[in-house]
């Protein structure tokens, strides 16, 4: 388990992979697992205007 | 558990009968109205067609039982609830008679003078996630407002945090038709409620002291009258002591609210539903909160929104019975809403 970086929830590993982006369950936003061992997200990268260039 | 609704014909009255009729374990047994004593049910509630056998019966024609709703107009619950209550009945009044504790309140708000002080000592006021504990041993529950509900929910936390200090909260209410009962009056008129969006009590609003009551907070309340049926969304202006960030928010809230069966915090990153609203309420006993913290101004922004006839009244009352029989909180209020309506 860890915390969602923008609301403080918890939020279970449930068998992610490093890079996995997921969703918090309570407030919505995305969210990459970091690393697996510990479980450790961050909130993930919204797409900028020049991605995908 | 027999149960009946004292007003039966209006619109909080019929959201009763429905959600009554589908409590299993409530048997309505009697339904009263002046106007349409006589009359089936479903003349009065056409959503309620073969849902009941039961007709409207006067009020000089109630006889004692178990669990008595009063959907009465404010002032008419009082005189009654005496009554009720030395024929042994459990009663759940709806109107605003028994929600103040403080007569002079009565006299500011309502113009009504009140001596039966110790009867309103004696009745908890009916809202499960703040006296849930009291409402247990009640004989006496006074429902709150639509209004107040949502304002109360969604003000609480930060006041019992100590957060609001001596400031005031801003709350700007709206809320739709039904919320104004079903006796006809020029403001229900189609040609005025079309379009509507009318500030019907900039300053002054009766709710005002139920909502000052429950959360100890000074309010200054706007009512507007917007073009929607059913629904409340209360939006709260708050200045706290010390900032808020929008984490915090949530710790606070899911604190508060996190065990609660009927509160939802919504407030989410995306998508067009990122905060609570009254639309896909209709019908629940749901009250949606969410958050925003505005660092710009130091401001604290909630919003609370329900069903007025739903957790704003009629949904909200038989919660409360839950809790004082002893019945899973949830009995008979399973509806989760329509989505699109």
């Amino acid at each position: 388990m860890t915390e969602c970086p923008t609301c403080a929830a918890s939020v279970a590993n449930d068998e992610k992979i490093v890079g996995e982006i997921f969703p918090c369950p309570d407030c919505g936003t995305e969210l990459e697992v970091l690393t697996t061992a510990p479980f450790a997200v961050e909130t993930a990268p919204k797409e900028a205007e020049d991605w995908g260039e | 558990m027999k149960a009946a609704v004292v007003g039966g014909s209006g619109y909080v009255g019929g959201e009763l009968v429905r959600l009554l009729l589908g409590h299993p374990e409530v048997e309505l047994t009697q339904v009263t109205s002046e106007t349409m004593a006589g009359k089936p049910i479903a003349k009065a509630h056409p959503n309620l067609r073969k849902a009941t056998r039961l007709q409207f019966v006067p009020r000089t024609e109630l006889q004692p039982t178990d669990v008595t709703f009063l959907a009465t107009p404010h002032t008419e619950s009082a005189p009654i609830v005496p009554g009720l209550l030395d024929g042994g009945s459990l009663v759940i009044d709806l109107s605003a008679d028994f929600r103040l504790k403080d007569p002079a309140a009565y006299a500011h708000y309502y113009r009504t003078e009140r001596t039966d002080t110790a009867l309103l000592a004696d009745a908890v006021f009916g809202l499960p996630e703040l006296h849930r504990d009291q409402l247990r041993r009640a004989r006496l529950i006074a429902v709150p407002g639509c209004i107040s509900t949502a304002a109360i929910l969604a003000v609480r936390p930060l006041a019992a945090a100590g957060l609001l200090g001596a400031r005031p909260v801003v709350i700007d209410a709206k809320s739709g038709s039904s919320a104004s009962g079903r006796d006809a009056g020029p403001a229900g008129l189609h040609a005025e409620r079309s379009g509507v969006m009318r500030a019907y009590a900039p300053a002054g609003h009766r709710h005002t002291a139920e909502i000052e009551q429950e959360t100890g907070a000074t309010v200054a309340l706007s009512c507007h009258a917007v073009e929607a049926v059913r629904g409340v969304l209360a939006t709260v202006h708050a200045f706290p002591t010390e900032p808020l960030e929008e984490k915090g928010l949530w710790q606070l809230y899911r604190r508060a609210y996190g065990e609660e069966p009927f509160v939802r915090l919504v407030h989410e990153a995306d998508g067009i539903h990122r905060e609570p609203e009254p639309k896909i309420l209709a019908g629940t006993n749901f009250c949606d909160l969410g958050f925003a913290a505005d660092p710009h101004t130091r401001r604290t922004v909630v919003l609370g929104a329900l069903d007025n006839l739903g957790k704003g009244a009629a949904g909200n009352a038989v919660q409360c019975l839950n809790v004082r029989a002893g019945f899973p909180e949830t009995t008979g209020l399973g509806f989760l809403g329509l989505h699109p309506v």
